[in-house]
């Protein structure tokens, strides 16, 4: 049954954990990286992997590198498996299967 | 909960999949470019030691494809154990061939020195453009680019030719990795 995950859904959330899941496990993308990669602004991208960040699907780091502050966000383990359920639902809508019963 | 049909499942997936093509691209431009500047960094000492001591040239050139191979295989080798992605130990020895056949051809050619200054550079190019083909055009038109400035410098640039190849060459690849990084 096609269950689709409502948080990853939106389009600008499924790119940040498109680009993340990409990624070997453990190793994030720098904000202006991921800004860079799925073309939003900003602030939409803050909101976004703040969303993101509130289901533990992602986790972020701020640190200084030199005296420039950089932002790492990384998914997690939960993050992956949540993005790949909704992959396969994704699949099997394509496929013909009907979507889930809310 | 979200309720899409098939076209808009269809369209959702095309996006990941871009956002992954751009992601494998940028780490490849990611590990490339600091190659690319290390070569261009060597190049660029190579010309300008082959016009000032033209009788050292020939040692100087071994020793720079040595280096840059040594070279290629610490970047590698770095960007390996940074970001934990596994970089093909099967690159430097593909290197290793391609200057073992360009030898071959410069050695069957009986290549005087400005035919090799002409030839390694449109040899590396080449392979270099036409790996662009797959994974990036920047390799194409840094490749390119090179190539077409290495023949104007053999046709219009007379005794110069060793600085315009520092500048073309060694310049241009420093150049063309840059580019590759700046964002």
């Amino acid at each position: 049954m096609a269950e689709l995950d409502d948080i990853i859904h939106q389009p600008l959330r499924l790119k940040i954990m498109a680009a993340l899941n990409a990624l070997p496990e453990g190793q994030g993308l720098e904000f202006v990286r991921l800004k860079k990669l799925t073309g939003a602004t900003d602030g939409n991208l803050g909101a976004h992997i703040e969303t993101l960040a509130r289901a533990a699907y992602v986790t972020v780091d701020k640190a200084f590198v030199g005296k420039k502050p950089q932002t790492t966000v990384t998914a997690t383990a939960s993050g992956r498996g949540a993005f790949a359920r909704h992959v396969a639902s994704l699949r099997e809508i394509i496929a013909g299967v009907p979507p889930a019963e809310t | 909960m979200s309720n899409i049909d098939a076209k808009q499942a269809a369209e959702a997936l095309s996006d990941i999949e871009a956002i992954v093509r751009r992601v494998r691209q940028s780490r490849i431009y990611d590990l490339t470019s600091l190659i690319l500047m290390q070569w261009g960094a060597l190049v660029l000492a190579g010309y300008i030691v082959s016009y000032l001591w033209p009788r050292a040239a020939g040692w100087v050139w071994i020793a720079v494809n040595v280096v840059g191979v040594a070279g290629t295989f610490a970047v590698g080798t770095l960007v390996r154990r940074r970001s934990a992605v596994g970089f093909d130990a099967r690159i430097p020895l593909a290197l290793l061939l391609f200057l073992a056949f360009g030898y071959l051809n410069c050695y069957l050619g009986h290549f005087g020195p400005r035919e090799l200054g002409v030839f390694w550079p449109i040899y590396f190019m080449t392979v270099y453009s036409i790996a662009g083909l797959w994974v990036g055009r920047a390799f194409v038109i840094i490749g390119v680019a090179i190539i077409a400035l290495t023949l104007i410098g053999d046709v219009f640039v007379g005794d110069w030719f060793e600085l315009w190849m520092a500048a073309v060459n060694g310049g241009g690849l420093i150049l063309g990795g840059l580019w590759m990084r700046r964002d």
